[in-house]
């Protein structure tokens, strides 16, 4: 515990706590109508004591739409890296524990997969499927399965040449039990360092493909539309941009601090 | 020499795998080219007729056979929405983006490097801080937020460069390098965060040898120790890791271009997979994954000749 | 007078019918043009292909009409009026079109124009191989005779009334020379005022003046296109100075553009007009009082200064305001939430019960903003109304090709001739009919007015159509919206740039002052 009082263990958490706890405690006591509450007389009003964070193009309050906003920006990295670790660790484990012509095959199925730009599959998953906030989580998802894929996959080739994997194999104890009991544990620190700086990637990938108006769709709010929709006021109303771009360079920076830190504690051999 | 030889063997088997998944999935993609080109003007019988005049109707094997065919043979066939040999498209816009891909590389290392050596020098001091931190922010912005206060800047305030659009090398080269310049600084940034990591961890791993410490014993300078020992050691390592990053870049164009109406590559297969235009969207994808495989495998291979430790399977 | 009161002026009388120029035109009148000079314009789209007849997008258009002249137009009343040709006549049973062709016409290859150029453009044109867009034109065309080098007479099978209008539309009546057909693609050529010279993909198309163009060599020596999509970007190019004008000023920023001193701003109307959909075969859509408790459900007028930031007029009717086919007696509903929740509980949704899915596309930024504003007005009357975007290819294939939607908007050019604006988009067998309107009286009164002679007896016929789309409110008419262009001062002429059909744009008349 005491290696993550470092200065920047200690921002990373911070910054996480408060983007957490603005997520979870906001729409309990803000009504969701907020967010979506107009005003057109008050059309790109800057910040003022009315509106704190100011107005965008249809007078909605820039506040209430950045903290409701975290939430519908959050569930979906976070549910996009669970899914691409959902996909990518069995892949990955199979493949480097496995080895030989089992890894030949799939590693051949990653590398395809990772030949394709992850923005570019992303937006062809997106326009095949459709634009909505669950095809954007599978869009995603599915986009950064081969990357996880691949470090699983070096970790748990790594992991199946220990000496106490080999003693277990003798003992006869089958390959799944092996996997599970022995190399899962084992390679799970690097999962969760990856997981922590990929959900980093997610929250610009939603912000990236909501500005090609296939992410979340209005008039909900997301950090990414909300950067979508400011980029034609940016010159006239620079608080649209600046108030969703904060949140997402805070949440981005919190989980890059977190996730060095966490490296750094977890898996020893980085330093 | 095995592992070269398997390695090619694999990157041909991953080409003929991205031929066919391209193909898939471009053709599950909704709506057609010929409602693009008809836009709200079409009735069924008048897309039936462009249908078969394009040869949209053909059979999806015979269709994916001329495709794969024409690619060996050099046909590259003509984009339906341009009207245009798609080889040409190809050719003009790859070198667009090839400018801003290489300045973009250009302008990441020559942050990255200094940063990285300077916070590795000083270790764990301000300077260090400063530096990640510097690289942080970098990468905690998307790209193309950085692009839009960018045009704001650079175009709208100072007046220094244009706003955008992309012009002919052969026509205007010094216009085409400063249209180039402002989205490569763009994605130099995103890419600065990640090699100045990585050239403060390589550097960090070196100061601690052993020659360095024998150097520094011969009574060398301490820069002549940095510059000419130490990051002549890991700058390997480094450009490999740039190297890696095509992969991401080629990514980031899409958006990038479309901003900036850069009209590139990533311009060209976003256009291509809005108008549903099947053949230029499987050509470019094609040469974009093309593209990244080669640079992943030549990367590979650099390390192996940096590294002669390496002898991985 | 200031620029601004002169809109709000041009405004107020929009309703009546009138261009509105925010700009005082007049002033420069007196000053002599002088020839020469590169006009850069940041065009607002991607032009895709170049070959006239197969192009069915306004983005190219705008570009080929500089390069291509038609065998007759249109006059700011939207007459059509010889181009190509001297005179035009129809014969009294309709059935037969004889054209005197202007004599001396030449290409830009320097061919003169014959009969033989006009039968070979208009048979290409009508050819289905051609892949043209406008192919239905010459639907009834029997034969296409040329008596002399300058006279051609087209023979009809079937009375077509709209027939000469629809040749003054982008497309069908342009010439080509023959046998240019299979390089129109690559190097399109016309006997329009400017050469085709070159096209960079997605980057800039250029033109060249066409020195002996029959209505005497525009002013400028060349035109460049360069085509800046991203609308800031092109607001920036002409404020850095890059580009001397650009179309298509975002519409939440003319206002500011208008207090610029230092640029000029021009806006005409109608550019479109806008209509929310209702697909007819979604079951609560079929019954005419949700359609109408919709229609209450919103304030125009509020909407279109949300959506449009008042850069347009509403309107109850599709037809061009000034034409005869206007229906000046229509209004459009009032806004009443509470009727509109009563109305729709006696058609047996209550409150709460309705679940509607509304598309709207990413082609028009300010459709998606319309959809934001409806989001909250259906919210106060009980519907819940969700928005998916499309892209442009996904619209295009959901809901005009497949129909798979509930409820949608979208917008057409004003322009169009009566009988192909109503028979095609409200006939229950119209070709543009994508929201499966199935209405007897419409279906008669259009088919009754093709084969009526009469034009005043006609424009009845038309206002009653229009009377019954209000009537039963199988669509939500909502307005007419300008369109923009943005220029440096040094750009004359400006006010002979817009086509009277709203979209294309031409520059014969425009010089740059040195």
């Amino acid at each position: 515990m005491k290696r993550f009082l470092t200065t920047k263990g200690l921002i990373g958490i911070v910054l996480l706590l408060i983007i957490a706890a603005v997520a979870i405690i906001g729409p309990m006591v803000i009504p969701p109508d907020a967010a979506t509450a107009m005003d057109m007389t008050a059309r790109r009003a800057p910040p003022s004591m009315r509106h704190l964070f100011g107005t965008d193009q249809l007078g909605r309050d820039m506040m209430f739409r950045v903290i409701l906003g975290a939430r519908t920006s959050l569930e979906i990295a976070v549910s996009a890296v669970v899914m691409s670790i959902a996909l990518g660790l069995p892949l990955g484990l199979i493949s480097g524990y496995f080895g030989g012509f089992v890894d030949n095959v799939l590693m051949r199925l990653v590398d395809t997969l990772l030949a394709f730009p992850a923005l570019l599959l992303a937006l062809t998953i997106s326009a095949v499927l459709g634009p909505n906030i669950q095809n954007t989580i599978i869009a995603i998802g599915v986009a950064f399965t081969p990357y996880l894929a691949r470090i699983i996959r070096g970790e748990a080739l790594r992991v199946a040449q220990m000496p106490y994997v080999e003693a277990a194999r003798a003992s006869g104890t089958t390959d799944g039990m092996i996997m599970i009991r022995h190399v899962l544990p084992n390679i799970l620190p690097a999962v969760i360092v990856q997981g922590t700086i990929s959900l980093a990637f997610a929250i610009l990938a939603e912000a990236g493909l909501s500005f090609l108006g296939l992410g979340t769709q209005p008039p909900a709010a997301s950090w990414g539309l909300m950067i979508q929709a400011s980029r034609d006021q940016l010159d006239i109303a620079p608080w649209t941009a600046v108030v969703p771009g904060l949140a997402v360079a805070l949440t981005v920076l919190g989980l890059n601090m977190f996730g060095d830190v966490l490296r750094d504690i977890l898996d020893p051999r980085s330093k | 020499m095995t592992y070269v030889l398997n390695r090619l063997l694999s990157v041909i088997l991953t080409l003929f795998l991205i031929t066919l998944v391209t193909f898939a999935v471009t053709n599950i993609l909704p709506g057609d080219v010929a409602m693009m080109i008809m836009g709200t003007q079409s009735n069924p019988e008048a897309l039936e007729g462009l249908r078969e005049s394009l040869g949209l109707n053909d059979p999806l094997l015979m269709q994916y056979g001329h495709w794969v065919w024409g690619m060996f043979t050099g046909e590259w066939g003509n984009s339906l929405i341009f009207k245009k040999p798609i080889a040409e498209l190809l050719l003009q816009k790859a070198v667009a983006s090839g400018i801003i891909v290489v300045m973009s590389m250009v302008i990441a290392l020559a942050l990255a490097v200094p940063l990285g050596v300077w916070a590795a020098v000083h270790r764990d001091k301000w300077q260090d801080t400063v530096s990640s931190s510097a690289s942080l922010l970098g990468v905690s912005l998307p790209d193309f937020f950085w692009g839009i206060v960018m045009i704001l800047v650079f175009a709208r305030w100072l007046g220094w460069f244009p706003s955008s659009g992309f012009v002919e090398p052969s026509e205007d080269p010094l216009g085409t390098l400063q249209r180039a310049f402002l989205p490569s600084l763009a994605l130099g940034l995103g890419l600065m965060a990640h090699l100045t990591r990585m050239t403060r961890s390589t550097m960090t791993g070196i100061l601690s040898q052993e020659f360095i410490r024998v150097a520094r014993a011969k009574g060398l300078a301490e820069r002549t120790v940095i510059w000419r020992y130490a990051l002549a050691n890991a700058i390997g390592p480094v450009i490999t890791i740039a190297g890696l990053q095509i992969g991401y870049l080629f990514g980031s164009i899409i958006v990038m271009e479309s901003l900036f109406g850069y009209t590139g590559m990533g311009w060209l297969t976003y256009q291509a997979l809005l108008n549903r235009d099947l053949p230029l969207i499987q050509s470019t994808v094609f040469v974009i994954a093309a593209v990244v495989m080669v640079t992943n495998l030549l990367v590979d291979l650099l390390y192996v000749v940096i590294d002669p430790r390496i002898r991985l399977g | 007078m200031k620029r601004r009161d002169f809109l709000r002026n041009s405004t107020a009388v929009l309703g009546g019918g009138f261009m509105g120029l925010s700009l005082p035109s007049a002033l420069w009148a007196q000053e002599t043009p002088v020839s020469g000079g590169t006009l850069i314009w940041g065009h607002s789209e991607t032009t895709q292909n170049l070959d006239m007849h197969q192009t069915g997008t306004a983005s190219s258009g705008r570009v080929l009409q500089n390069i291509h002249s038609s065998i007759v137009t249109v006059d700011k009343d939207l007459n059509v009026i010889p181009g190509l040709c001297e005179s035009f006549e129809v014969a009294p049973d309709g059935l037969s079109y004889t054209f005197k062709l202007r004599p001396n016409v030449k290409f830009h290859n320097g061919a003169v124009m014959t009969s033989a150029d006009v039968k070979y453009s208009f048979e290409r044109c009508k050819d289905p191989a051609t892949g043209a867009v406008n192919f239905e034109v010459f639907n009834n065309v029997a034969a296409i005779e040329t008596p002399d080098d300058l006279t051609v007479v087209i023979k009809m099978s079937a009375v077509n009334a709209p027939f000469l209008s629809r040749l003054s539309e982008n497309g069908a009546g342009v010439i080509m020379p023959v046998d240019s057909g299979p390089t129109q693609g690559t190097n399109p050529m016309g006997a329009g005022p400017f050469k085709f010279v070159s096209y960079e993909v997605g980057t800039v198309v250029k033109m060249a003046r066409h020195d002996e163009y029959w209505e005497g060599p525009a002013f400028l020596d060349a035109v460049e296109a360069r085509e800046i999509t991203e609308p800031t970007t092109r607001l920036t190019g002409l404020r850095t100075g890059e580009l001397h004008m650009i179309n298509d000023i975002p519409l939440d920023r003319v206002g500011e553009l208008q207090g610029d001193a230092t640029l000029q701003v021009k806006t005409w109307f109608p550019l479109n007009f806008d209509f929310i959909n209702m697909n007819h075969t979604f079951e609560p859509f079929q019954n005419p009082k949700v359609r109408v408790a919709f229609d209450m459900i919103i304030d125009k007028e509020a909407l279109m200064q949300g959506a449009l930031w008042g850069q347009g007029a509403t309107t109850p009717s599709p037809s061009f305001p000034t034409s005869a086919a206007y229906n000046k007696d229509l209004k459009q509903r009032a806004q009443d939430i509470e009727g509109a929740k009563a109305m729709l509980a006696e058609a047996g949704y209550p409150e709460g019960s309705l679940n509607i899915v509304f598309k709207a596309t990413t082609n028009y930024p300010y459709h998606i903003e319309t959809a934001q504003i409806l989001v909250e007005w259906f919210k106060m009357a009980g519907v819940n109304l969700t928005i998916e975007q499309l892209t442009w290819a996904d619209w295009l294939s959901q809901c005009w090709v497949d129909k798979d939607y509930q409820m949608t908007m979208m917008n057409f050019f004003s322009l169009w001739e009566s009988d192909f604006l109503y028979y095609s988009v409200w006939n229950s067998e119209g070709a543009f009919n994508y929201r499966a309107i199935k209405d007897p009286v419409i279906d008669e009164l259009t088919a009754k007015a093709r084969v009526t002679v009469d034009d005043a007896e006609r424009a009845k016929i038309y206002q009653a159509v229009q009377k019954q789309i209000w009537d039963e409110s199988h669509d939500i008419i909502l307005w007419f919206r300008n369109g923009t262009i943005g220029a440096q001062p040094a750009v004359m002429g400006l006010d002979t740039v817009v086509h009277p059909n709203g979209s294309n744009l031409n520059f014969h008349k425009v010089w740059l002052k040195a």
